[in-house]
């Protein structure tokens, strides 16, 4: 009797495994479901629709980006990558080390048919390893400078009056708004701050110069930082203790009048409802005025080693995040995921004014802002420069000397790449 | 089969022994053993998982410990938390022994379970909650503002000093439980008759603590001294979630430290976090052997 079940099942087994290596079915895995969960259900409902009645995709969702991370690193060093999804989303800052280190792990978009001169330069900065193209792009990590326009009103400005200021004007500003309202004008994870990268990116100026970090002596980083630590001092800035602290009191709790940081940070804006239709959104300050265009953030799809249709793998991506309006159309409706395809990002449901942004066409101004940012030299070593220059930046405000604190974190992030090899 | 002469009972007694022993044995050589073994050769590696080799020099990864800042900050809120928190705790855990250990005391069994009970959350969880009581618009700055402590919230996460007076706390609350149930189990060895003796002498109560209870419970000491000296070394939870070893890394401790050059900052490097897993490895083991040599009662 219990053989006979054995059997079956085993057949069984054996009949699915058949059927499913001839349907035309890919999986993938991504992180959040409300954001990268819904564009990777709108591109598949937009293939199903309109090229393969067949086709059905498997969405995982893991909860951070660092499981997919983990995923790619268990299955490189232990040289097995038979667990890896077809198509798996993957964050554009680390994508090129995880490349040249498990070239394995990936397979290129190479033929894929995609025209690449219609995704912005920046993203494609990120995916594009030695000239070969390996993500297909997913999100636009385009910075917005948000302000709560009702609370800017009783400090005595406009949002027009915010537009290409210096930061010493901002930071005027922010004095009086706390004044007025006891609230702060921005704020940012202090653990994880992305404020120097977005500042000076705006700049055109990197943390980078030739791959490794440019810290010391790099004069518009040293002006960021006494802005920042001058700002927190003046209540203008609050930096809270980590991620969470930042989305869920900062935001969430309503102690802020301005917001800067990638667009996807906007769900977490419209987490307020009562605040609806007070927001705007302009560009971000520089150093010495001017309007800023920087980005932050954003990931996008690639193929796995261990995918077994690469075909329609490329096809899928190629057809859908390659520039499909329908795709993209649906994933800004139900996700809030903003393209970096300059010709999706045409469409009609992006001039459509947003009402929590007081009916402004925020998406329109994000693709039209995202067209103008200037990329910069990026490192794999991002994550682990931004975190010792956290430290720096909690020691200078804890009384130590800038110059030292900036020299230590330049120092360890270095100590950091020679251990890697670099 | 015929039964062969040979195999007398003192034989068979043994094969039997082996038997039992062979399953948990194999067990700890492929599960525990092996591991180290391979951790060991990782350490003198370098590069990327997929394309480790050798060090050159060979102990590289181990030499360049000496200038790694992280590290040696890592290793002095270790020691820090070992200094601080474990005399405490321990003290704590055999005072509350000897108290519930009280013939007399109502509602025993209630008091120990209480005590216990801190032990049977998970360490995640309950770092995540003392995350929540500590947070700047926390519980507890709300109850010290209620009653006129202080007068504006704490940011305890966001200083360094206080920041790890959470974490010894934290620690505190968690694991002195665990420690009284061995020393309650240690006073139940101890014969009344001794104490009675003592009382007889005319000995007070912390006379009678100090020179029976403390000397009789000596191998309870060095037991759970070995293992909270180990288990703090080996401290990693906490820092992980109740700061994330901030504010600058201040409360980092050096299992966070190995964790995040293996998994969580991009590329791992598994040959120096296992380089680092040794000298956590060595400097448990100097520890526990000065720990057994100075509790031990042969002269």
């Amino acid at each position: 009797m219990t053989k006979k079940i054995v059997a079956l099942f085993i057949a069984m087994c054996l009949m699915l495994g058949i059927a499913s290596a001839f349907a035309e079915k890919l999986t993938v895995t991504a992180w959040d479901a409300n954001f990268n969960g819904n564009a990777l259900q709108a591109a598949a409902d937009d293939y199903k629709a309109n090229v393969d009645p067949d086709f059905e995709l498997e969405i995982n969702i893991v909860s951070g980006s660092s499981d997919v991370e983990n995923d790619i690193t268990n299955a490189g060093s232990s040289g097995d990558y038979s667990l890896l999804s077809d198509i798996v989303l993957f964050q554009d800052r680390y994508i090129k080390n995880f490349v040249e280190n498990y070239p394995d792990a990936w397979v290129s978009l190479e033929g894929a048919d995609i025209n690449w001169d219609d995704i912005t330069a920046v993203k494609q900065s990120y995916s594009t390893i030695d000239g070969v193209h390996y993500g297909a792009p997913v999100d636009n990590g385009t910075a917005i400078m948000a302000y709560r326009v009702d609370l800017l009103e009783q400090a005595g400005y406009t949002i027009e009056d915010m537009k290409g200021i210096t930061w010493e004007k901002f930071l005027e500003v922010g004095k009086a708004v706390y004044e007025k309202t006891g609230k702060a004008l921005l704020s940012m994870d202090g653990s994880g701050n992305d404020l120097p990268y977005m500042m000076l990116q705006a700049e055109g100026v990197s943390l980078w110069k030739d791959g490794k970090p440019f810290i010391v002596g790099n004069e518009k980083l040293r002006r960021v930082v006494e802005l920042l630590i001058e700002m927190e001092k003046e209540h203008v800035l609050i930096l809270s203790n980590d991620w969470t602290g930042y989305t869920n009191e900062t935001i969430m709790q309503d102690q802020v009048a301005g917001v800067l940081n990638g667009n996807w940070i906007i769900p977490t804006m419209t987490q307020v409802a009562d605040n609806a239709g007070k927001w705007q959104i302009t560009t971000m300050p520089t150093l010495d005025g001017g309007e800023g265009y920087a980005t932050n953030g954003g990931s996008s799809l690639y193929i796995t080693g261990n995918c077994k249709n690469v075909d329609l793998a490329k096809k899928f991506l190629a057809y859908t995040f390659g520039g499909s309006k329908e795709t993209y159309d649906n994933a800004l409706r139900t996700g809030g995921v903003v393209t970096c395809c300059i010709s999706a990002g045409q469409s009609d449901v992006y001039s459509e004014g947003v009402p929590f942004f007081n009916n402004q066409p925020v998406y329109k101004d994000i693709t039209e802002m995202g067209a103008k940012i200037i990329p910069v030299e990026e490192s794999p070593f991002h994550y682990v420069l931004r975190g010792y220059l956290g430290v720096a930046m909690q020691q200078i405000k804890d009384g130590a000397d800038i110059d030292a604190a900036l020299e230590e974190a330049q120092t360890a992030t270095e100590f950091y790449m020679e251990g890697m090899g670099y | 089969m015929k039964k062969k002469k040979g195999f007398g009972l003192l034989a068979k007694q043994k094969a039997a022994g082996w038997g039992f022993l062979a399953p948990a044995s194999i067990l700890i050589f492929v599960m525990s053993f092996y591991p180290m073994v391979r951790a060991f050769i990782t350490s003198l590696q370098t590069g990327p998982a997929a394309k480790l080799k050798w060090a050159e020099p060979l102990f590289k990864n181990y030499t360049r410990m000496v200038n790694d800042k992280v590290f040696l900050t890592s290793m002095g809120n270790t020691f820090l938390y070992l200094l601080i928190q474990v005399p405490i705790m321990l003290v704590l855990a055999i005072l509350l022994a000897q108290l519930l250990n009280n013939k007399d005391l109502k509602f025993r069994g209630l008091f120990r379970t209480l005590i216990f009970l801190p032990c049977a959350t998970a360490l995640v969880s309950y770092s995540l909650i003392f995350k929540t009581l500590f947070a700047t618009e926390g519980l507890v700055n709300s109850f010290l503002k209620g009653i006129g402590i202080i007068s504006e919230n704490i940011n305890w996460l966001g200083q360094s000093g206080t920041a790890k007076a959470v974490i010894i706390i934290a620690l505190l609350w968690r694991w002195t439980g665990y420690n009284m149930v061995f020393f309650l189990a240690g006073l139940q060895n101890i014969e009344y008759s001794v104490y009675e003796a003592a009382n007889i002498d005319g000995a007070s109560g912390w006379k009678t603590f100090w020179h029976i209870t403390v000397p009789l419970l000596r191998p309870v000491i060095v037991m759970t001294g070995i293992m909270s000296i180990n288990g703090t070394l080996q401290l990693f939870d906490e820092s992980v979630n109740l700061t994330n070893g901030g504010p600058a890394n201040s409360t980092i401790t050096m299992s966070h430290y190995i964790y995040n050059n293996a998994l969580g900052q991009g590329v791992a490097n598994f040959g120096y976090a296992s380089a680092l897993s040794f000298i956590v490895f060595i400097l448990v083991a100097i520890l526990a052997f000065i720990n057994l040599k100075v509790g031990d009662t042969r002269d």
